[in-house]
């Protein structure tokens, strides 16, 4: 994305571009924010903030391509580079300790939750949306730009520069973590044979 | 079906997994032929069709659970208040 050559906009294209392709994409900019900070008010600072970038950077972006990519993208940046750093909050775990865990066959022999459909269906509650915000952020977000947003692995490996099969790992791992979690749930709401 | 007919199969010739196929199904990654492919494929495997509908429904709730809310028309305001006072036109 960094690559495109930096484009001319005119004061009235630049304006046209923010309304036309940037501002219909706030409700889901929200919500990503929302799921990475897990607090209103701090995912509207950082909505916000990426739309101001978005706008300061706008020479950056080639009309016409995927603007709620490229939106996206910012607003995960500014969350690791600014907000994290801000709230001092460390990433939980070392990553590549973790990422080596997960992709262990040991990891893959535990993780097979026999869920069934019927007791996913009684969920009617936050269940399914506090197993997401369970999750370590990076298996989170990868779920979040892929079951909500249905962005394309080719598109999640640009917003979170990492390679494509990464992606398919990372999702991999974040979907039986998930599943875990509602497992976990079914079995409190009471099915023994979930 | 023979192994070279698997449209699944790899550009360095590694066969990939039930999982692996399945993902691809799941987040509409997959061609036509491999699409066809794994039709067949979950009929005679019970895992995989298990699976399929698990992810599947999973992927779906978490879509209808987890989409939320409109962003506040505070947050819009404000956003388009601070673009005008910094290009006055």
């Amino acid at each position: 994305m960094e690559e495109t050559p930096k484009q001319h906009y005119s004061e009235k294209e630049k304006n046209e571009v923010f309304h036309g392709e940037f501002l219909p994409h706030i409700s889901s900019m929200y919500n990503f924010g929302y799921r990475l900070t897990l607090d209103r008010d701090d995912a509207k600072d950082l909505v916000q903030d990426t739309y101001l970038k978005a706008y300061r950077f706008i020479a950056s972006f080639q009309k016409g391509t995927n603007a709620k990519a490229w939106l996206f993208r910012i607003l995960k940046n500014s969350f690791i580079n600014d907000y994290r750093k801000k709230t001092k909050e460390p990433s939980k775990v070392d990553y590549q300790e973790v990422e080596t865990y997960y992709n262990s066959e040991e990891f893959d022999r535990q993780i097979t939750p026999d869920l069934r459909v019927e007791s996913l269906k009684d969920m009617i509650g936050d269940e399914i949306s506090n197993a997401l915000n369970s999750l370590d952020v990076d298996f989170r977000t990868v779920i979040i730009l892929c079951d909500l947003e249905g962005f394309k692995y080719e598109e999640m490996a640009k917003i979170l520069d990492i390679p494509i099969g990464t992606v398919r790992s990372r999702l991999h791992r974040a979907r039986n973590l998930l599943k875990e979690k509602l497992t976990h749930y079914a079995k409190s709401m009471g099915y023994k044979n979930v | 079906m023979t192994p070279s007919s698997n449209p699944f199969i790899l550009a360095d010739g590694r066969k990939p997994n039930c999982m692996e196929m399945l993902q691809l199904i799941l987040d509409g990654e997959a061609s036509a032929k491999q699409q066809d492919y794994f039709k067949s494929h979950m009929d005679t495997c019970m895992p995989c069709f298990k699976s399929f509908h698990l992810d599947m429904s999973i992927k779906e709730l978490v879509k209808t659970r987890c989409c939320g809310d409109q962003a506040p028309q505070s947050l819009v305001d404000q956003i388009k208040m601070q673009i005008s006072q910094n290009n006055p036109s």
